[in-house]
């Protein structure tokens, strides 16, 4: 009971999180490839392994987003209040804002990831 | 049911006499004893407001020195330490802080609990920074002054100026940094444990939200700031080239470092202060918040992505391109939270009956001035855009507008609103309305026209600049509208020296709102809440119009303190369902000596005056382990007690329902991140590599590296062994495998120093070396502290105040060594296997 | 000090220019050569575009945003349904903002960058000192020759700048060139640029490096390639020999004095390299680091007060008889 409910506040941070993940792998490798293994200032197997870390990560967030909404339980409604002082609503709350924040988190891993598609070269 | 509400009128005279003996502040010298929120929090706000005006002052002086181009008022060095503690002053004395003094205030008065968990750590963070503050301060009167920026960017900080300065800025403000720390850890615990009872987590004013995201921040990023400092004295103190290109460090790391820390400070800044606003627009539109989900998908969102942002400080370092895209894609990212947040306010004052006043002309001041600041930061975040305005004055321009509108304009907006909650009474409306036209049109004339200077060609931190670039008029306006700023203070402090002296008195809930703080009588008894109420709604006030009076009448929880203790209630993370009733600490000098103490050790190691700074580091240990075992998880006299309307309440927790086992699991998270920092360094320093792999190679001591995981996994073995064979009610042979995790951990400590002992590593010479002495330093500290944690222990077991029942002290004692032995592990083996086999 | 006079005279000014300048910022003022309103090569003219835009856009939404707020406070319009508010918070907090801030994304990932290093015509290398810029134009075979706080690049051709540190972190800034680049300690930054407009701009350090920080100033000058060509033909050329007999008697000061410690004149004894090398200093624009003109004057006041014109200097004040102060001057200034 306890462990499920702390499970779900957890979850909530889950869509940041794998935002946070996914941009650390990319600031991490661009970096050290940069730094340590390009002979020529080219991204190389670098840019293929980044993409395909971008495409884990978008879906990864598609399935937070569509597990916070299937438990939310309302459909697209933009601002449901989720105020009466019961588990379910608690529950609900929860999985909106999941949901929410794993859209943010979309957001963020696309903007970040931009540049890889944008940009072939570290300099 | 034996509930209060059947009591008489005399009997509830006598509870509340009850309560008022056991919160009573202590009168006379030992009023500085004190340790509730209430009386904490009031030094806290007029301390940090004191500093506000310090380091206004200091801005005052550097305004007038660039009234006129090529002006004398002060020395270049001078200006530089005007401009250095401005920054810092007012980053690390003020916006921190006063967040955290409005914090200890109110958050407790908003959650319905009676006190903060660890009401002694907010007296200790208080006295630290006081302290601490006034070192920092006090060093520009004796000309000893840091002067090398807030960011103290080395090599100028480390062998170019080579005079007190730095080492005051270090240490005085890492003491405090390790306050904050603390504050944010009682923050956490205070949020998600000490809700009035069904609370839940939906229901949570939205101020507590942004707490708990804010206090999470600090969690994670002051640690590395800390590990930054650490490195950064141990260069100026010892010669370790951390940071000295010459022998394999770069000066870079610390700017990594640094900013890691920087840029979640400014949304640790931000967001507390937008916490206020949330608090006030609801009041003023009468109307809940609309879009109570989307503020916290706001708030946890704009927590996560500044942690994205920190090489947006660095662009024109020369990192490669596609390194900045990715900054510069987080730093865009984290505009559209903010736009959740003001439309949020936008759309409530539209569908509640809006009502003007003092406070919400600051807010609307405050949205103005962020709004700008906030398209501004968009436009800086554009690495082609930044190579311009980078460290020019169009920065300075921006950054007062984020910190202006995004923090000083709501704060004071917040002041005018909780004045009468803090001390009972109202500021004045007129004098509210000029100190903002003042305060507001001042701000603008002084800082719009930067923006322009700054792309004329003025960059950041001159004490002069030339007559023939065009900056005359601009800079000249901008010293205007200081002075009108000034004036507008003058305004505001005057009003407030005067409304407190023989302003009106406050009536009850002044303004009408909706939640939980504005419940109780004012001026505010420091229990806060006759008795604390079952709370089911988000505006309870406007909800439940009965509850003032069952809660006054003390038909709610808590209505006594029978045995004079001062209680609150611990409830339920998620659901706030009431779970212990925990007892806090009343007044005491230990925290005050504690904080003077660990000043005193910071403070002479500033003066190199190492032997009374170890002397000052032992007192304090000392005087916090008194501290600890006169006031923490002393067996009750019994086990539960009723806390009213017939609910029973444990007296005792351990484990996962003690507060100091949520502060455990926080403090290690912290430590996590500082680790995290220290393993990025040796990385860092791998990725450069200026001889890094050449020496690396040669070897470290495999063999003491093993020595040491194995003693460090026999100590942690036997804690655990001796917790559970405790919790069997074998006392004895639970002393028996302390003293033997005792012995282990000794041996562990030593191994770990003799890994770069053994393999002949000199610090001074290479970074290298420097970094594997740190990280063997930074385990033998780890499993010294876990040592002193198993002596106490065993104390307390000999003591008879560890007993197989109440063992919370064991049981932190073992889940700090299951933490102390993941790290240890982690970094023994990066030092023995990465990068030799690499 | 005349600076109660200066303050009335801005004073004055600040009335008229104050609010002129903010209007008319794109105007009057934007040709300063420090400005970075000012673009001298095409990265630079496009960030400024980008500038532009930006400016356009943000203060069309602070008067979006503002104008809603004026309308929910002041107008009172009384209670609005809340459904139609939450599309106004789904409107305006979110698509809104995600629109614009992708479509800036995109433009500002797919715009030329300001200082980016190609395959230069033309390699110098600058190296940030205390507190004063040490230029040296190298040729193929790596030998350079080496001036001071000045800057001079051909038209249309790529220039590749390697920026160094020896001691702390400055950052080089010629706003008319499109931004600035850190030189750090134990690092090299390669930028370049391709000037595309004639004159005279001028540089700054933006990183804050100690107390000579203020006046760290650099004369940038772009000049026709053929021009640009014979300049460095002429700056390869040692000193000439003193012409008259100042000169003469002032070159024997500067060998008495203890000058050649620190400074190098090409052609003569002097090879110090701690300041600034002053084989050509009277052909300069600036002395000091942008701080004074290159006059005999000049040069006077800043040998007898170096630390008073620029705190923190490292250059010692040298307090001379009248008459060997003139001479040294004067041989100095016609250093050319």
């Amino acid at each position: 009971m306890a462990a499920a409910r702390h499970r779900q506040l957890w979850g909530v941070f889950a869509g940041p999180l794998v935002w946070f993940a996914h941009f650390l792998a990319s600031y991490v490798t661009v970096a050290v490839w940069c730094a340590r293994f390009t002979s020529d200032g080219g991204l190389g197997a670098a840019r293929w392994a980044l993409a395909a870390l971008t495409l884990a990560a978008v879906a990864g967030e598609l399935l937070i987003a569509w597990r916070g909404f299937k438990a939310h339980r309302h459909g697209f409604a933009i601002d449901p209040v989720h105020d009466e002082a019961t588990s379910e609503e608690r529950r609900r709350f929860l999985a909106f804002a999941t949901w929410l924040l794993a859209g943010l988190s979309l957001t963020a891993t696309v903007y970040v990831a931009l540049p890889l598609w944008l940009l072939t070269r570290c300099g | 049911m034996n509930d209060a509400s059947t009591g008489s009128d005399e009997e509830r005279a006598a509870q509340e006499s009850r309560l008022v003996a056991a919160w009573r502040p202590p009168r006379g010298w030992r009023y500085f004893s004190e340790v509730n929120n209430n009386s904490v929090g009031l030094w806290y706000i007029l301390t940090a407001l004191c500093f506000f005006l310090f380091g206004g002052l200091l801005a005052a002086v550097m305004r007038a020195q660039l009234a006129v181009p090529e002006n004398e008022l002060v020395s270049a060095s001078r200006y530089a330490q005007l401009f250095t503690l401005h920054g810092s002053v007012m980053m690390f004395l003020f916006a921190v802080p006063i967040f955290e003094a409005l914090a200890i205030q109110i958050l407790p008065q908003m959650t319905g609990a009676r006190d903060l968990p660890f009401p002694r750590l907010s007296a200790f963070g208080y006295w630290c920074y006081a302290i601490g503050g006034v070192f920092v301060c006090g060093s520009i009167f004796f000309d000893v002054a840091p002067q090398g920026g807030w960011f103290m960017y080395p090599p100028l900080s480390t062998r170019w100026q080579p005079d007190l300065g730095a080492d005051v800025w270090l240490l005085g403000l890492s003491f405090i940094e390790i306050a904050t720390l603390a504050a944010a850890i009682e923050l956490i615990v205070g949020v998600l444990k000490c809700r009035a009872p069904g609370m839940r987590i939906h229901l949570m004013p939205l101020y507590a939200w942004y707490m708990l995201v804010v206090a999470g921040m600090i969690v994670f990023a002051f640690p590395p700031l800390i590990v930054g400092d650490v490195m950064l004295e141990l260069e100026r103190a010892f010669d370790w080239p951390f940071f000295d290109a010459r022998r394999g460090g770069d000066p870079l790391l610390w700017q990594h470092l640094f900013w890691i820390f920087g840029h979640p400070e400014v949304y640790v800044i931000f967001l507390p202060a937008i916490a206020l606003v949330a608090m006030i627009v609801p009041t003023f539109a009468h109307a809940p918040m609309i879009g109570y989900t989307w503020i916290v998908l706001a708030a946890v969102g704009t927590g996560f992505l500044s942690f994205g942002l920190w090489v947006h400080h660095m662009f024109t370092t020369g990192l490669p391109r596609l390194s900045l895209a990715f900054f510069s894609g987080a730093s865009l990212a984290v505009a559209i939270p903010s736009a959740v947040q003001i439309f949020c306010f936008i759309a409530t004052v539209l569908v509640g009956r809006f009502v003007a006043s003092v406070p919400m002309l600051f807010v609307a001041g405050a949205l103005a001035v962020f709004v700008l600041g906030g398209l501004t930061g968009v436009m800086v975040a554009m690495v082609p855009f930044n190579f311009q305005a980078h460290d020019s004055y169009f920065i300075v321009a921006h950054l007062h507008y984020v910190l202006f509108g995004g923090m000083v304009l709501p704060v004071l907006a917040g002041i005018y609103y909780y004045l009468p909650l803090v001390a009972g009474r109202r500021l004045g409306e007129r004098a509210g309305r000029r100190a903002f036209w003042l305060i507001f049109g001042g701000f603008n004339l002084a800082f719009l026209p930067m923006h322009l200077s700054g792309l004329l060609g003025m960059p950041r931190r001159v004490y002069t600049y030339r007559a023939d670039i065009g900056l005359d008029e601009l800079n000249l306006i901008s010293t205007v509208g200081a002075a009108v700023l000034a004036l507008g203070f003058a305004v505001f402090l005057v009003d407030l020296w005067l409304s407190l002296r023989r302003g009106g008195v406050s009536p009850r809930d002044p303004w009408r709102a909706g939640t939980l703080e504005w419940l109780p009588r004012l001026p505010l008894h420091p229990w806060g809440l006759r008795s604390v109420p079952q709370v089911d709604t988000r505006y309870p006030l406007w909800d439940r119009p009965a509850l003032r009076e069952e809660v006054d009448a003390g038909r709610w929880y808590l209505p006594d303190a029978e045995e004079g203790r001062r209680e609150t209630l611990l409830t339920g993370a998620i659901d706030a369902e009431p779970l212990h009733c925990l007892r806090v600490g009343g007044p005491s000098f230990l925290p005050l000596a504690a904080a003077v103490f660990t000043g005193g050790a910071f403070i002479l190691a500033t003066f190199h005056a190492w032997t009374m700074s170890a002397v000052c580091a032992a007192l304090a240990l000392i005087v916090v382990v008194a501290w600890l075992w006169t006031g923490t998880a002393r067996p009750p006299e019994k086990p539960a007690k009723h806390v009213g309307r017939g609910l029973v309440l444990p007296l005792y927790a351990a484990g996962t329902g003690a507060p100091g086992w949520w502060g455990m699991c926080i403090t290690m998270l912290a430590d996590a991140s500082a680790f995290a920092a220290l393993v990025f360094g040796y990385f860092y320093y791998w990725t450069i590599d200026e001889g890094f792999l050449d020496r690396a190679v040669q070897g470290t001591g495999a063999g003491c590296a093993g020595a040491a995981a194995a003693a460090m996994l026999g100590a942690w073995a036997s804690v655990l062994c001796a917790a559970r064979v405790n919790r069997h009610g074998h006392a004895g042979r639970g002393r028996l495998l302390l003293g033997m995790a005792a012995l282990g951990s000794a041996i562990a400590a030593g191994c770990a120093l003799a890994v770069p002992a053994s393999a002949g590593l000199a610090p001074a010479a290479h970074v290298y070396d420097a970094m594997v002495w740190l990280v063997a330093g930074w385990i033998a500290l780890h499993v010294a502290v876990g040592l002193l944690m198993v002596l106490y222990c065993l104390a307390r077991s000999a003591a008879r105040l560890l007993t197989p029942v109440y063992d919370a002290d064991l049981r932190n004692t073992a889940l700090y060594w299951h933490f102390a032995l993941g790290q240890g592990l982690a970094a023994l083996a990066m030092l023995a296997l990465f990068p030799a086999n690499a | 000090m005349a600076a109660p006079k200066r303050v009335s005279q801005s004073l004055r000014n600040a009335g008229v220019a104050g609010c002129a300048s903010i209007a008319l910022c794109l105007g009057g003022c934007r040709d300063t050569p420090a400005s970075s309103f000012v673009a001298a090569s095409a990265e630079a003219g496009a960030a400024l575009s980008l500038f532009y835009t930006m400016a356009a856009v943000g203060t069309l939404l602070w008067l979006a945003v503002i104008g809603l707020a004026i309308y929910a406070t002041w107008i009172r319009p009384g209670p609005h349904a809340a459904q139609g508010v939450r599309l106004l918070l789904f409107g305006g907090g979110v698509a809104l903002p995600t629109v614009v801030l992708t479509a800036l994304l995109v433009y500002g990932l797919s715009m030329p960058m300001p200082l980016e290093a190609r395959r230069p015509d033309l390699r110098i290398e600058i190296t940030g000192e205390r507190w004063w810029w040490r230029v040296r134009y190298l040729d193929d075979a790596g030998h350079g020759v080496e001036l001071a706080n000045e800057l001079r690049l051909p038209l249309d051709r790529h220039a590749g700048l390697a920026l160094r540190s020896a001691e702390v972190i400055h950052s080089l800034w010629i706003p008319a060139l499109g931004g600035k680049r850190d030189l750090l300690p134990g690092r090299v930054n390669h930028i370049g640029v391709t000037p595309t407009r004639p004159g005279l701009y001028r540089g700054t350090c933006a990183e804050y490096c100690g107390d000579g920080h203020a006046n760290m100033g650099l004369v940038v000058e772009v000049m026709p390639a053929a021009e640009f060509d014979a300049w460095l033909a002429g700056q390869r050329e040692d000193a000439a020999g003193p012409m008259t007999a100042a000169a003469a008697r002032g070159a024997a000061v500067f060998l008495r004095h203890g000058c050649p410690l620190c400074h190098t004149v090409r052609g003569t004894a002097a090879r110090g390299r701690t300041g600034p090398d002053l084989t050509h200093l009277g052909a300069r624009h600036t002395l000091a680091a942008g701080l004074l003109p290159v006059d005999a004057p000049s040069i006077a006041r800043w040998l007898t007060h170096p630390d008073r014109l620029k705190p923190g200097t490292l250059m010692p004040r040298f307090e001379l008889p009248p008459p060997e102060l003139e001479d040294l001057a004067h041989y100095l200034a016609a250093l050319r």
